[in-house]
């Protein structure tokens, strides 16, 4: 059984067949729908080890369906998740409109979720500039709109893949050592509380 | 493009979500329709008092407990309360015995349980122990040994390493062979603490102090037996977290090992607990799991094509798996320990990822895991499924149920499981009249696809299945001549009929008149009666000229 201890949960988002499995398979395995695929047989669920600043971190990184049939349950997935990777496919002007409402969702359920915006697909751009279905700029506003980061990226080529990933992780470091510093207070009651309790009995 | 248009799916109205008080966040209708902050506080001051009660009665317990040993150290005080179900069972058995004997020398009016209880206790001192002693430990075995099964109270003062390994022992001895129902579950239980205490044995100094943790955890949970099961669960988790917590800041204990401490911890209080918190009467658990049942089985028509399950079974490695995914998910059942829960589940998930790499060549994403978990879930009918998955939710140390990969995992089989509950004519593609049908029973999409029947069915039972067919096309065939026999009877006697009626009316119309023969002929020969009056033949005349 697989006991992998993991500090994060991240989730993937977005529309059927905007990459997010591809994204993850380039991240985690570096590699583009070529094999060898004999390593894994899924990457539904990918738990990724990884250092930051010296610390190491471990990711659980969560794909979901894109499928829309399965929309009214993808609250179940995000729950409790450190942060989102919310991802549209540059090429398709829909999918960035279902991003939107993922983002609306987290905004609304998950507020100690953070978001980052992630197009697909750029090495499709650079291929043809006029394929590009939403402008930038627009994007950027709305990333900066509700505090996301934003990152276009390429499975096929690997650009902006692993500073996605290292950018999530980073923050998560960032915020856990924010939380321990504000927190430290009401552990420290819990703490006395059952220390408490339980010498009690054993006298 | 309008969103909204293009949703499909389920769809509840926001509001039915929302947390009971309005804050603004989603309920939970396993928090009593609050929020999961909004829950906390709510509950917050009866847990305060709730725990200031336990605080009380743990010590209360932990002066009579003292007391009863130090009454009866003469005695083989530390073996007597060693109590499983089915020990009781049979020293009950026994003990009918003792009393008819008994009866003779005391005057008891006590009732039943109690006076069992006592010369159970009589019957353990051998009949020598002082009166006192029996008093308090018959207190304290009304207390715990009918529901709790645990260890040993008494040895809790004196809890070492060494009674540790005493209390092993005992446990071992308590194994032996009972016809008792709860055996099973009894040796079960046995182990589990032997485990336990074997491991607890490797952690040095605090094993001991995890030790007692658990037992005043579970004298507690105990009497919080007749509680709202929600409250148990929020007390479990508390403890999960208490001692995690307490391991990793007082005792310095490495992530690995707290982890490792956690799990052996989980199923040693779980698997006391099961009994009593696995689908408790208190809740509507039972009925939901047959809702589910009862729908699973509704929707037994359900192909894999409508899920779009990227799955071919007629591949024989690939019908394996199947199969194997589907006995895991069964199995979960039969496990106690949410942990041991969480691993069938995660066995079966392997299983159907084995079987769509196979089909498809390359590792399986969400958008193929879904489905076909979806379908497994459909095919098998777990028992229980809801219990188990209350049952995992409420009693699961979080730590594993929120990250990590059998977290997924779980989070997907809920998925799958409310997905199942709220599946309509959309969600498979299908259009309203159709999916009507088929829930009704009338029509099968099977019947119409029997060509391509999936390859886990045996040679026998497709041949059985065309078979079946054929006869009820035959069938058919023969109810059609058989009315069509009928309606050429009918015809027959009808044309008969007709025939017989329109001879009766042409009869009827032209009747049959036969006239003398002779008469025509005399009337003919009549003709030139009147003759005579006639003028007069035309005479030639001669006239000059």
């Amino acid at each position: 059984m697989s006991g992998q201890r993991v500090d994060a949960k991240v989730v993937m988002l977005g529309k059927e067949y905007v990459g997010k499995t591809s994204l993850v398979e380039r991240y985690v395995h570096n590699r583009f729908l070529v094999g060898p695929y004999q390593n894994t047989i899924g990457a539904a669920f990918v738990a990724k080890v990884m250092s930051v600043g010296g610390r190491t971190v471990t990711l659980g990184i969560w794909d979901t369906a894109g499928s829309e049939r399965y929309e009214a349950m993808s609250r179940i997935y995000y729950r409790g998740a450190r942060a989102a990777i919310v991802c549209y496919d540059l090429t398709d002007s829909s999918s960035f409109e279902r991003a939107k409402f993922w983002v609306t969702e987290l905004q609304n359920f998950e507020e100690n979720c953070r978001i980052y915006l992630c197009g697909t697909k750029s090495d499709l751009l650079e291929e043809d500039r006029k394929k590009r279905g939403i402008d930038f700029h627009d994007v950027q506003d709305y990333a900066d709109e509700i505090k996301a980061e934003l990152f276009e990226t390429s499975s096929k080529t690997g650009q902006s893949v692993d500073q996605l990933f290292q950018k999530v992780a980073e923050d998560y470091v960032q915020l856990m050592a924010f939380q321990v510093m504000t927190e430290d207070e009401g552990v420290d009651l819990s703490q006395k509380h059952s220390t408490y309790f339980y010498s009690c009995c054993h006298h | 493009m309008s969103l909204k248009s293009e949703r499909r799916g389920i769809h509840v109205d926001q509001s039915e979500l929302l947390c009971k008080k309005g804050c603004g966040y989603y309920g939970n209708p396993a928090w009593q329709g609050f929020c999961s902050k909004c829950w906390r506080e709510e509950y917050h001051k009866a847990r305060q008092k709730q725990i200031q009660d336990d605080w009380e009665l743990a010590e209360r317990l932990q002066r009579e407990e003292e007391e009863a040993y130090a009454s009866s150290q003469s005695t083989q005080g530390a073996q007597s309360l060693t109590f499983s179900k089915f020990e009781e069972k049979k020293t009950n058995e026994k003990t009918r015995k003792v009393t008819t004997v008994k009866k003779f020398f005391s005057a008891s009016s006590r009732t039943g349980a109690k006076k069992a209880a006592q010369e159970r206790n009589l019957k353990q001192g051998q009949l020598g122990r002082e009166r006192n002693a029996d008093n308090i430990l018959r207190d304290l075995k009304e207390i715990f040994t009918p529901s709790w099964e645990l260890a040993s109270p008494t040895e809790g003062n004196t809890a070492q390493l060494g009674e540790l390994s005493a209390c092993s022992t005992e446990i071992h001895e308590a194994k032996a062979p009972s016809p008792s129902i709860n055996r099973q579950v009894s040796i079960e239980t046995d182990r589990a603490s032997k485990e336990f205490i074997e491991f607890l044995k490797t952690c040095h100094k605090s094993g001991q102090d995890i030790y007692k943790q658990c037992k005043i955890f579970l004298e507690a949970m105990h009497h919080k037996r007749e509680l709202n099961i929600e409250e148990q669960s929020e007390y479990a988790q508390d403890f999960y977290q208490n001692v995690a917590e307490k391991l990793q800041t007082r005792s310095k204990v490495s992530p690995e090992k707290v982890e490792k401490a956690m799990d052996q911890i989980e199923k040693y209080i779980m698997t006391r607990l099961y009994k009593y918190v696995f689908c408790p009467e208190t809740t509507d658990d039972e009925k939901k799991d047959l809702v589910v049942q009862k729908r699973i089985r509704a929707l037994h028509w359900v192909t894999p094509q409508m899920l779009c399950v990227p799955v071919n079974e007629e591949i024989p490695e690939v019908s394996d798996m199947v199969v194997k995914a589907i006995t895991d998910i069964i199995e979960m059942d039969s496990k106690r320990v949410p942990r041991d829960k969480l691993a069938c589940i995660t066995q079966c998930s392997k299983h159907i990822f084995n079987a769509i790499k196979i089909t498809k060549n390359e590792p399986a994403s969400a958008d193929d895991f879904l489905p076909t978990l979806i379908y497994i879930v459909l095919k098998g009918n777990p028992p229980r499924l809801q219990s188990n998955i209350q049952y995992i939710t409420r009693f699961c140390n979080p730590s594993r149920l929120m990250t990590g990969e059998d977290g997924y995992y779980f989070t997907n089989l809920c998925c799958a499981v409310a997905f199942i509950e709220k599946l309509d004519a959309q969600s498979l593609n299908l259009s309203q009249e159709d999916f009507d049908r088929y829930m009704s029973g009338q029509t099968s999409p099977k019947k119409q696809e029997s060509e391509n029947w999936s390859s886990d069915v045996c040679l026998g039972v497709k041949q059985m299945y065309k078979n079946l067919d054929l006869l009820s096309q035959l069938n058919e065939r023969q109810e059609r001549i058989v009315s069509e026999a009928k309606k050429l009877e009918r015809d027959l006697i009808d044309w008969t009929d007709g025939i017989t009626k329109e001879v009766q009316d042409i009869v009827e119309k032209y009747p049959l008149e036969i006239k003398p023969k002779n008469q025509p002929l005399a009337a003919i020969d009549s003709e030139n009666v009147e003759n005579d009056k006639l003028p007069p033949p035309l005479q030639p005349q001669v006239y000059a000229g």
